[in-house]
């Protein structure tokens, strides 16, 4: 049994007794303009202003609202993708992760290059451009198929690591492959 | 209808109404509805009561699979479950339910156990539900907006779009309907006469003059079934009669988002932990901001709106205790220290079975969620009204300081 209270559970909590609470009468006692400015820290709240926040919690939840408006959209971390039907006979010249965004393509007849293409289109291109993180793309079997990081293209390159070729590769192991930033 | 934050203000709420006034029956049939006449008795009726509704509630989810109850996805079972987990937060509610029961006891006794008995609890249901779904989606509009909104301002919304609807109705008849449009539009329209271009340009409530939803209420003496809402005894709207400039503004609110919401923009529902986590460190930076910066500037802080809907007596309490800050920190420090079972029980009133924060071993293995109080007390070796007794004095102790009723 677990018997420390596992920190999410905490989190969850204290929103709910925050937020989950009848005060008769109560109303959006800050603007939004005064939320705003504590959130950026341009203004911070009197000692006043944030009483009478903790003290509301329909206040509490615009605050909410307009703190999770204001955090980026969460940072692309993986994309996992399958060896679909139509690729296990003949060459393999190309795979595509569930989301789009990724694609992986395979030039020669043995030694094979395999290049790693991200979707200008993609909602984290410009982020990753931006941040180069190392990324990894990985077989069913969790073995390294590329390591690298993307060029202003927004590709990488790598010689295909195994002797047998990419089609084979794949059926035999899992028929999936995943691209993964490597954690900071 | 939809506006932001809302979820229960669609074609759904039917199905959320039935299926909750059906179950509500099975549930209180379980439990002792005498303690309606004993204040002191209305908490733990709520108890027993939701620990007997939500398995029928669970039960008609998997029965019934996943009617949808909104445009946003929401099935008409989760609904009527959030309105039950609602209906814990908000006592007054409750209580108001047990009052009128007492009152209806008072004049015709426990009408519960006579043979015709259900038709008038299913009313009071129904009437319990109503309310609380317009406090909570008007709660979750200003949430998502950052506009006063109350109730009533919520049902003269579904008023308005309603009579849109009918006034498009009446449109969409002519010429069999030109008497009518006629009187709507303040204008002849004669059957034989040219199609007229008002129908032509009425597509969706932005394009619905607030003028002729006046004159449509005028009319329905004379051409529906009784005097229109903005012209009933009751006078609830009547002061809409002269607010064109009102009815139009509110109809542009509806318009506006049905607009905006027609692509698919129904996020704002996100409850997990990870967003928890998020915005609850914004709050304790700003809190540590506040008490560090010490600003000395004199406070903005709203006074309350000047609701002209607001019917509710005596709704405001002028200053609420104010705790320390982040006292509710320290007070869930004390949760800690009670045992496993207690600390699952305050979890499953607090964020219901199946909340993602829960570890698996926490989750009973067959449903994927905690145990059932039953279950925990067991576990815990105590009876059940000991436990929610020791529950809700955890809970009472972990709420910020002043808030504790």
């Amino acid at each position: 049994m677990n018997d420390e209270m596992n920190e999410d559970v905490a989190k969850r909590l204290q929103e709910r007794l925050l937020l989950g609470r009848a005060v008769p009468g109560d109303y959006l006692v800050l603007a939004d303009a005064t939320l705003q400015a504590a959130l950026d820290g341009s203004r911070p709240l009197t000692a006043g202003e944030l009483a009478a926040l903790q003290a509301s919690p329909l206040t509490l939840r615009r605050f909410r609202h307009l703190a999770l408006a204001n955090r980026p959209a969460p940072a692309w971390r993986h994309s996992p993708g399958m060896l679909r039907a139509a690729d296990s006979g003949g060459a393999l010249d190309r795979l595509v992760t569930d989301d789009g965004w990724w694609q992986l393509h395979f030039v020669g007849t043995g030694p094979w290059q395999v290049i790693l293409k991200l979707d200008a289109a993609a909602p984290f291109a410009a982020q990753l451009l931006r941040e180069q993180p190392l990324l990894r793309v990985t077989d069913g079997a969790g073995a390294s198929v590329l390591t690298g990081r993307l060029d202003a293209d927004g590709e990488s390159e790598a010689a295909w690591p195994f002797a047998s070729a990419p089609a084979v590769h794949f059926q035999a192991h899992g028929a999936t492959f995943a691209v993964t930033a490597a954690p900071r | 209808m939809r506006l932001p934050g809302t979820r229960y203000q669609e074609h759904g709420w039917e199905g959320v109404r039935k299926l909750l006034g059906l179950c509500s029956l099975a549930a209180l049939r379980a439990c002792d509805i005498d303690a309606v006449l004993d204040p002191a008795r209305h908490g733990a009726l709520l108890d027993d009561y939701m620990e007997a509704l939500a398995p029928l509630l669970h039960a008609a989810a998997r029965r019934g699979g996943a009617v949808p109850g909104n445009s946003y996805g929401d099935s008409v079972a989760d609904l009527a479950l959030g309105l039950l987990f609602e209906l814990q937060m908000q006592p007054g509610h409750w209580s108001a339910f047990a009052n009128a029961l007492a009152a209806e006891h008072a004049k015709q006794g426990p009408f519960w156990r006579g043979a015709g008995g259900d038709a008038l609890l299913r009313k009071k249901v129904n009437d319990l539900y109503a309310t609380l779904r317009d406090k909570l989606d008007a709660d979750s509009f200003q949430a998502a907006t950052g506009q006063a909104c109350s109730p009533n301002r919520i049902y003269t919304y579904r008023m308005l779009d309603m009579a849109c609807r009918a006034v498009g109705a009446v449109f969409a008849g002519w010429p069999g309907t030109a008497a009518q449009v006629s009187a709507i539009l303040g204008r002849d329209v004669p059957a034989s006469g040219a199609y007229p271009i008002e129908i032509r340009q009425m597509t969706s409530s932005a394009s619905c003059r607030p003028e002729w939803i006046v004159r449509w209420s005028e009319t329905l003496e004379r051409f529906g079934a009784g005097p229109g809402p903005l012209h009933t005894r009751s006078k609830r709207f009547a002061s809409l009669r002269n607010g064109v400039d009102k009815i139009g503004a509110m109809l542009a609110d509806i318009a506006a988002y049905e607009a905006l919401s027609a692509n698919g923009d129904g996020a704002g529902w996100v409850h997990d932990a990870g967003t928890a986590a998020q915005w609850m460190d914004d709050l304790a930076r700003v809190s540590a901001q506040s008490v560090a910066a010490a600003n000395p500037e004199p406070d903005r802080i709203l006074s309350p709106p000047v609701d002209d809907d607001v019917d509710e007596a005596g709704g405001l309490c002028p200053a609420p205790g104010y705790g320390p800050p982040m006292a509710y920190q320290v007070a869930l420090d004390a949760l800690q220290a009670e045992a496993l079972p207690v600390r699952q029980a305050v979890c499953l009133k607090l964020l219901g079975p199946a909340d993602d924060s829960y570890p698996d071993d926490w989750r009973d293995s067959a449903t994927g969620e905690l145990p059932t109080l039953q279950q925990l007390a067991a576990l815990a070796g105590l009876s059940v009204p000991t436990l929610r007794k020791r529950r809700d004095a955890a809970i009472a102790r972990a709420r910020p300081e002043g808030e504790r009723n």
